[in-house]
């Protein structure tokens, strides 16, 4: 009995290592994940933090400079689906936006106006994102546009 | 042809629910034409979905766009591989995919088990006949594979670039046969949990699918990293996306599976907890497709976002609840005679070694649904990336691997001090020197010097292993040393397989940590003929050559790389545009040593083509990590050759089992 009693003790302290690992993992690697909306509500408390944006390529906002790897656009709030499935249009005039500065990456193959994109990096008190990664989801999603 | 297919899978179902009715009913009432009848329903079953699957594959080889599927996922010119693999690239096809293989690996199992295991093998029948009831109601109701177009298009919008690749082609059809067939130990587990025959036949019936199923995720993993390494272009292989989550975790469980059974064949323990990890892999795999089809957590390269969430999700609550209901309501039955006797002993490294892969397992499952639950929980969505599973999974990595060396070595029950010193001695001044080799080498990271450490020290166990195998059989038979490691592997395949299978794992290990920690990046733009370094090697931009096809648009570079002012190579790295789906790609130049992969992306081009942008890593040993996983795979065939030894014993077992039933001995029944 007693040696049952030191194998449980044993894998409490395996069981116990594995949670602590975790959990100090969680709390130095943890990121906001937000949309552009979620950011410009709380855009005093997330100063200089590292999050992950959820966003649509604002129309007419690209800027581009392939020989210093600079990337400039605007993030604007990806509309809710209307209901037959088609997307509404982005109105230009959106209120709420981000500029976006990706410096030193080059451009996504897929990134262009109008697509969604998810923003990684460090929002600046000027309101601004450094990005340290631009990713782009793919529009299709493995999905073909239903033509019905 | 579309109603022939969308009637077959009807009748199937039917077929399904009928043999599940015929299985209980027959092993209740003892009455063998019904299991009969049960087993060739299942046949037929097996038989009408491949009829749906070579009804929806002419389709897509016909380019048939009156089929919705054909025209989302096809195109007249799609290259003919890739509209067989058509079938995988959308949902509809990938869930019949997955039922065809359901259908089939049921069917075998019912065929192997036609005399064997009468007790349990109806029930086991039963189980999968209801999986795959679940499955095909999906394709007959939910997602239908068939559905026509009102309007038929003249073109298909063709398959995702993405996937219009060699290892996107082989990737899917392993991990799912992987996936699959780990449907078939579970459905034993549940048998011997339902009729209460708890000893191990179930585990020693489906030995040989456990492991057919770990080839496969095995495989499935592999493929999924080479195809993320040579087609995403972003010069690595693994990113903790939980598509790659989903694939990873059922691995980890079916690993400790594999080495936890051992336990219970050997001592007889562990009995529980077996039942609880096959259980736990089967759930595992559904929660994989239930994550990556209902959209509940993002993906970058996820898949659509489809109302299957709420069907998969209400079939794994079915799953887990059923079986942990099992589970507790034979607990009593279950607890073992037997138990650990020292922290000194095999059982212990074994179980440690299993606490720490469902760990592992764990921390993935935690990081991968942490945004869902935080959600739920602060209201707010927070993520955590890949430097969380890294932070997590590298120490319980190298708990695992130093496991894998001392588990072999160590003896059943317990060992004695001066026994481990003498077993030890030589593998851990292996390991030692190798620490401090590297750190001759400036090699400061503490995480790189305990990693090269531990993996040679577990090299030196396995070399240990080998050599006191090799000596043992030339002292008493006389062979001489090749001839005695032949035989050695041979006689005792499933132990040295395994151990190749280790070195598999630990040559792969080693290429991880050297690509993860000493990864050099360099992005620049230049004009044609100007040129650039990364690491010691220059690469000159001499041009780009413009194709163009009625399938896809393409640039090629090319690039003279030079070494110390000689040439090496030519790379021709390119940027495609495919037509139909208005939808770009990048195919990235590899070129490929022992010591380090220069893996150059072409991502950016202007339209004159004389400036482009690279995008160039220098990525030591990830060469290994390909070569650990041939490795493996080469283990694991030596492990599944067919043992002469252990076809007698089969034999034996399954006579003494017929002479029994001939002698008119009811099998102790039910519950």
């Amino acid at each position: 009995m007693r040696l049952k009693l030191r194998f449980v003790i044993g894998s409490a302290l395996i069981v116990g290592a594995i949670a602590y690992l975790i959990i100090t993992a969680i709390r130095s690697t943890s990121e906001y994940y937000l949309t552009v909306s979620e950011v410009a509500a709380r855009q005093a408390e997330l100063g200089g933090q590292s999050l992950r944006v959820a966003g649509r390529v604002k129309v007419g906002s690209i800027a581009w400079d392939p020989a210093s790897l600079t990337l400039r656009f605007a993030i604007v709030p990806i509309p809710e689906p209307a209901a037959d499935g088609a997307v509404a249009p982005v109105v230009a005039t959106d209120p709420v936006s981000f500029k976006v500065s990706s410096i030193g990456e080059p451009k996504p193959d897929m990134f262009a106006e109008n697509r969604d994109v998810i923003v990684e990096g460090k929002l600046l008190p000027a309101g601004e994102i450094a990005a340290t990664q631009v990713l782009t989801s793919c529009p299709s999603k493995y999905q073909a546009k239903r033509n019905k | 042809m579309s109603q022939l297919g969308s009637l077959s899978l009807l009748i199937a179902l039917l077929l399904a629910v009928y043999s599940i009715g015929a299985n209980l009913y027959g092993a209740r009432k003892q009455r063998a034409d019904f299991l009969a009848s049960a087993r060739h329903a299942l046949w037929a079953m097996c038989a009408l979905v491949t009829l749906a699957v070579i009804a929806l594959w002419s389709g897509l080889l016909s380019s048939d766009f009156s089929l919705e599927y054909v025209a989302a996922y096809s195109s007249t010119t799609l290259p003919t591989p890739y509209k067989f693999a058509a079938l995988w690239g959308g949902q509809q096809g990938s869930l019949l995919f997955w039922t065809w293989l359901l259908s089939i690996f049921t069917s075998i199992a019912a065929f192997q088990n036609r005399r064997r295991n009468p007790e349990i093998a109806p029930y086991a029948g039963a189980v999968l006949a209801l999986v795959a009831v679940f499955f095909l109601g999906m394709l007959n109701f939910v997602t239908r594979p068939f559905d026509a177009l009102s309007l038929v298009p003249s073109e298909g919008t063709d398959l995702n670039p993405l996937l219009q690749n060699y290892w996107m082609a082989i990737h899917p059809p392993s991990l799912y046969t992987g996936y699959v067939s780990s449907t078939v130990p579970f459905a034993f587990g549940a048998a011997a949990l339902i009729t209460g025959k708890l000893d191990d036949s179930w585990i020693r019936s489906t030995r040989r699918w456990a492991i057919f199923s770990w080839f496969f995720l095995t495989l499935g993993n592999l493929f999924g990293a080479r195809w993320a390494y040579e087609v995403l272009g972003w010069g690595g292989y693994w990113a903790w996306d939980p598509v790659e989550n989903a694939a990873f975790m059922p691995w980890l469980v079916m690993t400790a599976y594999l080495h936890s059974v051992m336990i219970q064949e050997r001592k007889d323990m562990l009995k529980v907890w077996n039942l609880a990890l096959i259980g736990l892999a089967f759930a595992l795999t559904i929660f994989g497709t239930f994550i990556t089809r209902s959209g509940v957590i993002s993906s970058v390269h996820s898949f659509t976002q489809s109302g299957l969430g709420p069907y998969f999700l209400s079939f794994l609550i079915l799953v887990v609840v059923a079986y942990t209901g099992l589970l507790i309501f034979r607990s009593r039955d279950l607890r073992s005679p037997a138990e650990f006797e020292s922290y000194l002993s095999r059982e212990a490294a074994f179980l440690f070694n299993n606490l720490v892969l469902v760990g592992i397992a764990f921390a993935v499952f935690w990081g991968t649904i942490f945004p869902v639950l935080s959600e739920a929980v602060r209201g707010v969505k927070i993520t955590v990336g890949p430097p969380f599973f890294n932070q997590v999974n590298g120490p319980l990595a190298l708990a695992l691997i130093f496991l894998m060396g001392v588990g072999p070595l160590i003896a059943w029950r317990r060992t004695t001090p001066r026994n481990l010193i003498q077993s030890f001695a030589a593998p851990a001044t292996l390991g030692l020197a190798a620490g401090l080799l590297a750190f001759a080498f400036h090699i400061r990271a503490w995480y790189v010097l305990a990693a090269l450490s531990v993996a040679a020290f577990v090299m030196g166990t396995i070399i240990v292993e080998f050599r006191r195998g090799v000596s043992a059989r030339r002292h008493m038979i006389g062979e001489a040393p090749a001839t005695a490691l032949v035989n050695l592997v041979a006689k005792n395949n499933r132990r040295y397989g395994g151990y190749i299978i280790h070195v598999g794992v630990i040559v792969a290990f080693v290429g991880i940590v050297g690509s993860a920690f000493f990864k050099t990046e360099v992005k620049k733009t230049v004009t044609q003929g100007q040129s650039f370094a990364v690491g010691p090697y220059r690469l000159q931009y001499l041009g780009v050559l413009p194709i163009d096809t009625p399938h896809l648009e393409s640039a090629t570079a090319n690039l003279l790389v030079s070494r110390d002012g000689r040439e090496v190579a030519q790379m021709a790295p390119a940027k495609l545009f495919y037509k139909r789906q208005q939808q770009p790609a990048t195919k990235v130049a590899i070129r490929s040593t022992p010591f380090a992969d220069l893996y150059v992306v072409l991502a950016g081009l202007d339209d004159s083509g004389r400036q482009a942008t690279f995008e160039v890593f220098l990525t030591p040993l990830v060469f290994w990590l390909w070569g650990g996983g041939l490795l493996m795979v080469l283990g694991t065939v030596v492990v599944m050759w067919p043992n002469v030894r252990e076809r007698a014993a089969i034999a034996v077992a399954l006579r003494s089992a017929a002479d029994s039933q001939i002698a008119g001995e009811p099998a102790p029944g039910g519950d």
